[in-house]
């Protein structure tokens, strides 16, 4: 029994750490947040080079083999600094290339995935935040050997900054996913202006776009189910960037309040800050936990994945709309401006609460798993 | 990351089983953290002591010298974990002789204090009160007055303890007195083992909400205890207690029991109805149920990543406070949450005969306060959660 990490991911950690501070920090994204722009490519490459992007591909496609678990220690320190590297959109990617696609269609892109080249995403959702099979109303209509897609995705992570597009649509009775290169003519891509810019979402229209139908990863109409597992697999990759999120955002707090001075003393020592903070630690540790056991399950537990990853994602989604909304408050008149980085924290708990779903559709899935199995 | 046990822990797990098949007593077994139906069946209760006694299961993680089990950290949790799945009762009858009276006088006796104290306290045949609160200290513990004066080769005790659990009961008492008026608080404090027969010494059971009596108010009138029943030096009874409740072991018990607690929260919201339907089907009730398994199973989880630290020789810090305050929020939401589910039928007290579960859930609304008031409130623990693991300044 060990629910601790190895001296390996605590190295890979320790990577990420030193390489977010040296690149990313938090004046960078203040910045970067006023006028988003176009993906640093070559910050990109240069965590690939790391074996970042690649970090779940097998060895074979040119990864580094790793699981769920070393991923979601990137991403935890990528959410305590806020970065906007679109490291979970093209993991998933990979994890749907790796899990529906044939043997040919992993060497097109895999391999490309991991050293950085092609950036992915999957579009799955539409109408409704929380992706679901009904919800999936863009078409695929076989034309010959192509196969033709029509139709609007929404939500789509880091959609705008993607050369690869998973776009799960309706064909015949069922879903297929299908590959395509973002600069397919009938492909538009709009970024959706978001709360919490740090947070890239993209609209994405198909207008009678036209792939060949060797594309399509799986089977004709099969591919719910691994979507579905799939978006358990986003749920808890993103709870773990909620939970670094929340954590960042209450150690800032925690730091102003040992300064800051008010009725002669730090304010962290009157009570109403000071527990206000204790009970912020009590519940990013309990979405920590709760997160890394659901990472954990992806690779060695399947069955439990459901119920934990609906748990993560409650209870990182609590535990970050409160410390980021805390973290302003805590600052007084200071963290209502733009130069305080407590607003990052703040859009990004505003944002990512409802991002896949709000805590009570989480809680739902939560009650019907244990009443059902 | 590895939830999986080594074959030796397996094979332990199994002897467990094999153990509570065949020695687990029959018994209504509701709700393992109450105190009342805990005391129900003595003779069975002290049977099943004798039994787990014999397989080194009392006192499991204390050292073998001292005739504990020798458990490794895994075999413990093993032990706890299988006991509580199927609601088995304590281990051990000896309570607080268990929980914190042990672990002292390991660290802080004589060895004539532990020969004549550790037998019985494993098995099962004395039972010990905590004498630490007094009407005036309470959270701030250390300004206790209870005095004990030195004559001779004894100690004369005057003062009052208050909020002693099973002090009616119990043959002993390990109490804290003011041996150094003069000495920072903190310093001149004395642990002394009293027997409750001592003259001069009485119990004044006090009623608690719930209408039972479980603590009672002791009073101490020229009580003279032998120099040879003080644990630790003159001045030493903050450390040696202080020592002795970061002996508390991990909260695996009471998760379990915090797990059954909900599954009959479900099984009372199937029966229940709202507006004609279960009330397990109505969105609200299903929302609060859920949050709270959520919060139980992060408090399992949270528990398992202390226990890793442990294992990994780290020392546990100020971290099991987070569990404490989880607890406390659980014991009395589960209160609300299952008198909501009754509807009207909350109104009744346990002893209507149309109470649900025969005043169960009345119970439980009436019976947190031992975990939650009881070894440091909610506002302590989050005092010590801000201060020694978020480094805030102190406020007092
Ligand atoms: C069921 C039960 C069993 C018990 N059994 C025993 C026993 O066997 N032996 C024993 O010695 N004691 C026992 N106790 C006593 C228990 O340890 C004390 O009740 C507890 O430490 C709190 O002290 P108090 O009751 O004097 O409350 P107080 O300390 O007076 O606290 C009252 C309120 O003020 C708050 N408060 C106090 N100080 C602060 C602060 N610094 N910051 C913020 N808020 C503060 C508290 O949180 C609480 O809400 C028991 C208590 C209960 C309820």
């Amino acid at each position: 029994m060990d629910f601790g990490f190895t001296p390996e991911q605590d190295a890979l950690r320790a990577q990420a750490r030193r390489l977010l501070d040296q690149e990313l920090p938090l004046e960078r994204i203040l910045a970067w947040s006023a006028a988003p722009s176009a993906l640093d490519r070559a910050l990109w490459k240069k965590t690939a080079a790391l074996g970042w992007a690649g970090l779940t591909v097998a060895e074979a496609h040119g990864g580094l083999g790793l699981g769920a678990v070393d991923l979601i220690v990137l991403l935890e320190e990528m959410g305590k600094s806020l970065c906007p590297l679109p490291l979970a959109a093209t993991d998933l990617a990979a994890a749907a290339l790796g899990a529906l696609g044939d043997g040919a269609q992993q060497a097109a892109w895999l391999p490309k995935i991991a050293r950085g080249d092609v950036v992915a995403t999957v579009a799955i959702a539409e109408g409704s935040d929380v992706p679901t099979a009904d919800g999936v109303a863009a078409r695929a209509g076989a034309r010959g050997t192509d196969v033709t897609l029509d139709g609007t995705k929404l939500f789509v992570p880091d959609g705008q900054h993607a050369d690869l597009l998973l776009i799960a649509a309706r064909e015949g009775a069922g879903v297929s996913l299908f590959a395509v290169p973002a600069d397919t003519p009938g492909v538009t891509v709009r970024p959706l202006v978001v709360v919490d810019a740090t947070k890239p979402a993209a609209e994405i229209a198909l207008a009678g776009a036209v792939v060949p139908a060797r594309n399509r990863l799986g089977a004709v109409g099969g591919a719910w189910p691994t979507l579905a597992r799939l978006v358990d697999r986003q749920t808890i990759t993103h709870a773990a960037e909620m939970v670094g999120s929340a954590d960042a955002a209450l150690r800032l707090a925690v730091e102003y309040a040992k300064v800051r001075r008010q009725f002669g003393s730090p304010i962290g020592r009157f009570q109403g800050v000071k527990h206000r903070c204790a009970e912020m630690l009590c519940d990013v540790e309990s979405a920590r936990s709760l997160v890394y056991y659901a990472a954990w399950a992806v690779d060695h537990a399947p069955d439990d994945v459901p119920s934990y990853a609906s748990m993560a994602k409650a209870a990182a989604s609590e535990a970050l709309d409160t410390a980021g909304e805390e973290c302003v408050q805590i600052h007084g008149a200071i963290g209502y401006t733009w130069e305080c980085h407590a607003h990052l924290f703040y859009k990004r708990g505003r944002q990512s609460h409802v991002w896949l779903g709000a805590p009570d559709e989480h809680y739902e899935r939560v009650m019907t798993v244990l009443q059902h199995g | 990351m590895d939830f999986t046990f080594s074959a030796e822990d397996e094979a332990f797990r199994a002897e467990v089983r094999a153990f509570i098949r065949d020695h687990l007593p029959k018994r209504s077994g509701q709700d393992q953290m109450d105190v009342e139906e805990g005391m129900s069946d003595l003779p069975a209760l002290y049977k099943w002591n004798q039994d787990l006694h014999a397989k080194g299961w009392v006192g499991f993680h204390w050292p073998r010298e001292v005739g504990g089990g020798g458990g490794t950290i895994s075999e413990q949790m093993i032990l706890k974990e299988e006991m509580a799945r199927v609601k088995a009762p304590m281990l051990g009858l000896s309570y607080m002789g268990l929980a914190w009276v042990g672990p002292a006088l390991i660290k802080y006796g004589t060895q004539e204090q532990k020969d004549r104290h550790i037998g019985p306290i494993l098995r099962g045949e004395v039972q010990w009160c905590t004498g630490y609160s007094e009407p005036g200290a309470g959270s701030d513990l250390a300004a206790l007055q209870c005095r004990a004066v030195r004559d001779g080769d004894d100690y004369v005790v005057n003062g009052q303890k208050i909020w002693t659990s099973l002090a009616m009961w119990a043959q002993w008492m390990i109490l804290l007195v003011r041996t150094d008026p003069r000495a920072p608080k903190h310093l001149g404090i004395t642990c002394l083992l009293v027997p409750m027969s001592t003259p001069g010494l009485t119990v004044k059971p006090i009623k608690e909400m719930n209408g039972g009596a479980m603590f009672a108010e002791v009073f101490f009138e020229d009580v003279r205890v032998a120099v040879a029943n003080r644990l630790g030096a003159e001045g030493q009874g903050w450390d040696v207690t202080k020592d002795a409740l970061a002996n508390e072991r991990s909260s695996i018990a009471d998760v379990w029991a915090l797990k059954h607690r909900l599954e009959a929260i479900r099984d009372l919201a199937a029966r229940r109805t709202r507006r004609g339907r279960p009330a397990i089907e109505d969105p609200g009730i299903r929302q609060r149920i859920a949050r709270m398994e959520t919060q139980v199973e992060a408090m399992r989880l949270n528990g398992l990543r202390f226990v890793t630290k442990q294992l990994r020789g780290e020392p546990l810090g100020a971290e099991t406070s987070i569990n404490k305050l989880i607890r406390a929020r659980i014991e009395i939401e589960s209160g609300r949450l299952a008198r909501d589910i009754e509807g009207s039928f909350g109104i009744l007290a346990k002893t209507s005969p149309h109470a649900v579960d025969k005043g169960r859930w009345q119970k439980v609304m009436l019976s947190w306060p031992p975990f939650v008031i009881g070894g440091g409130t909610p506002n302590i623990q989050k005092n010590v959660i801000a201060e020694r693991i978020l480094g805030l300044p102190h406020d007092v």
